[in-house]
């Protein structure tokens, strides 16, 4: 029996044939992790366009009621899409600036604590003995103390130090990258080293070994890509956390001066609450937006890896 | 020592790997005990032969195959290979020797590393020595990946996952190859492979072996696998050899207990056939605190008091036959010293 695939009606008249459709389950296309992209894409453009583009006011242009400025004059509206905040400056715009140094901060110390726990990760996953022991204690006393205590510390202590390299100065935002670059090493050298650890065993760094290759090239080719998709993944989430410890930081008063951030946005603003709650909610909305965003392309990163890893 | 001598060794000039006394340790934690995983086993293989080591689980033919590589090394004895000391050496001198010589390991899959092209991974070992142009390279790598059966142009674009756990030994073997080593230690190629595949990459090596004029040391736990590929085979228990004979003549009578109830337990496909009568009674005892004596007597249906304090030396049984037992199944033809 024939059944003519291209033309099915008219052969089921003729011959009731029963033809098994395997029904396709609906997969729900992962729609958060392109939500981030774009989200963060966009954001980061306008962040570095901001003075061209013609929506964005000015970051210290006033909006004035009836030719005077007034604190909290506009709500959120077309005058100021997200409102004025007390000193009437627009928050739409603020909350555009202030991703240029929310964004850099976090974006410098995760790269920062990637390049720092990474090293550290790989030393001791792949050495052993000795280093092991060395990066281990280091790594385990960054653990030990209260992420807020040591960052407070920190920064107090480089503020008081003044740090001038060459062209160099450390001002504020940097002390912010490095503090937070140093909270984000202990977790990035625990993962990485735990991978080192269980990859240095496996049969093709054996043979690698037996072929030849020294340590370093050991290290660079073998180990290395097998542990990079595992560290973007881990530095992905851990981004958004970074992004909101800042805002904390800006919170408690240790944010950065001259430029508005997210943080101190939030801080400034929660006073009047109840007046104003447009001065306070939208940068929380972009701060929530933001780290959502980290974590969803993280997410998908895990995922994305993870399909060849469960092919090994 | 139990299963110690060195009786079965040849004074042969074409011997190409000679082990005399090797002995891996490794510790256990901080305790103190070590486990005895080898204990002093001498072996010597001539140029061209393929010796098999087979034993159960745990018995330490890897540990040994690995201690010949100096990967890691070994905690006594000596390897000779191509007359060179490979335990005196170090650094530089080591790497080099080392590529004269070559592994291939139980998990094909594992033995590739998942992030890179299957090409790249074969020819890392040329890279890495910058033999040749990357002319020359290239089709170096692609004749040998056409010789084990995989295609070049697939591979080249391919990683090893998107391969079967065959296609993976094969990429292996074809790793191995290309350096041009002269000595091959097979570490359990086929026992992750289904039956028909083993088949297929035992015939390969055999090929293979002809072709490049190649040593083989054959680890496996099944003694039918071993059975066709190898000319001598070595039986190892707990660290220690029992006996050493060309194949045919371990098949047809072997001497050590241990050996016939591995022989015995081949199984027959004929259903008509008892299963076998005599088996192997408990679990081999902990490489850790490895019993006094002979190490097969508590599971030794021969065993006696000598056995349980007096370790047996090797000794020929029957010409090119040793075995290392007080009392081996069969009395010997002549006694030799």
């Amino acid at each position: 029996m024939s059944i003519d695939l291209e033309e099915p009606t008219a052969t089921a008249s003729e011959a009731p044939t029963t033809l098994v459709v395997t029904k396709k389950p609906f997969k729900m296309p992962r729609l958060g992790w392109i939500f981030g992209t774009i989200w963060l894409v966009t954001l980061s453009f306008c962040a570095l366009f901001a003075g061209q583009l013609p929506f964005i006011r000015e970051y210290s242009a006033k909006v004035k009621v009836n030719g005077r400025a007034k604190s909290y004059g506009w709500g959120p509206g077309w005058n100021a899409w997200f409102g004025t905040d007390k000193s009437s400056f627009d928050v739409f715009a603020r909350c555009i600036y202030g991703a240029r140094v929310t964004l850099l901060v976090g974006v410098g110390a995760t790269a920062l604590g990637l390049f720092l726990g990474g090293i550290l990760g790989i030393l001791g996953g792949y050495y052993r003995g000795r280093i092991d022991r060395v990066t281990s204690i280091f790594v385990d006393c960054l653990l030990a103390l209260p992420p807020l205590l040591l960052a407070l510390l920190l920064i107090y202590r480089l503020d008081d130090l003044e740090i001038q390299i060459w062209f160099w100065k450390v001002t504020r935002p940097w002390e912010i990258t490095i503090t937070l670059g140093i909270l984000a090493i202990a977790p990035l050298a625990r993962i990485v080293r735990a991978q080192t650890i269980s990859l240095r065993e496996r049969e093709f760094v054996l043979a690698a070994r037996s072929l030849g290759a020294k340590n370093g090239r050991i290290i660079f080719r073998e180990v290395l890509p097998n542990v990079v998709p595992t560290m973007l993944t881990v530095a992905f989430t851990g981004l958004g956390i970074l992004i909101a410890a800042e805002g904390a930081l800006a919170f408690l008063g240790l944010g950065v001066e001259s430029p508005q951030t997210w943080g101190k946005m939030i801080n400034a603003g929660r006073d009047d609450l109840a007046k104003a709650w447009w001065a306070t909610l939208f940068p929380c909305l972009f701060l929530l937006l933001s780290v959502v965003s980290f974590n969803l392309i993280g997410d998908q990163m895990a995922r994305r890896f993870d399909i060849r890893e469960a092919a090994i | 020592m139990a299963g110690t001598g060195k009786a079965h060794l040849r004074d042969s000039p074409d011997v190409l790997l000679r082990v005399d006394d090797l002995v891996v340790e490794f510790p256990v934690g901080r305790t103190g005990l070590k486990v005895h995983a080898v204990s002093g086993i001498s072996l010597d293989v001539l140029r061209g032969e393929t010796l098999g080591l087979v034993g159960e689980s745990g018995c330490g033919k890897s540990t040994t195959g690995r201690a010949i590589m100096q990967l890691p090394r070994p905690t006594s004895g000596s390897v000779l290979f191509e007359n060179k000391q490979l335990t005196e050496m170090s650094g530089d001198t080591m790497r080099e020797a080392r590529t004269r010589m070559q592994m291939i390991f139980q998990d094909p899959i594992s033995s590739l590393n998942p992030r890179r092209k299957v090409r790249d991974i074969v020819l890392e070992p040329l890279s890495i020595w910058k033999r040749g142009s990357k002319k020359e390279q290239g089709e170096r790598v692609d004749t040998l990946l056409e010789e084990v059966g995989i295609d070049p142009a697939r591979a080249a674009e391919s990683q090893p996952h998107q391969f079967s756990g065959g296609q993976c030994q094969r990429i292996s073997i074809a790793r191995s190859l290309v350096l041009d080593p002269t000595l091959i230690i097979c570490d359990e190629p086929v026992s992750a492979l289904d039956v028909s595949v083993q088949a297929q990459v035992l015939n390969l090596l055999e090929d293979l072996k002809a072709k490049h004029g190649l040593t083989l040391i054959f680890i496996a736990h099944d003694l039918a696998v071993v059975k066709n590929i190898s000319d001598r085979i070595a039986v190892m228990y707990l660290g220690k050899i029992c006996e050493v004979a060309p194949s045919d003549l371990l098949y047809a009578h072997p001497a050590h207990h241990y050996t016939s109830v591995l022989v015995d337990s081949i199984p027959v496909p004929d259903p008509e056939i008892a299963a076998t009568k005599t088996a192997i009674e408990g679990e081999p005892p902990s490489p850790v605190l490895p019993p006094p004596g002979c190490r097969f007597n508590p599971r030794c249906p021969a065993a006696q008091d000598i056995c349980r304090s007096e370790e047996p030396q090797i000794r020929e049984i029957e010409p090119e036959h040793f075995v290392a037992c007080h009392f081996p199944t069969f009395t010997p033809v002549s006694i030799s010293v």
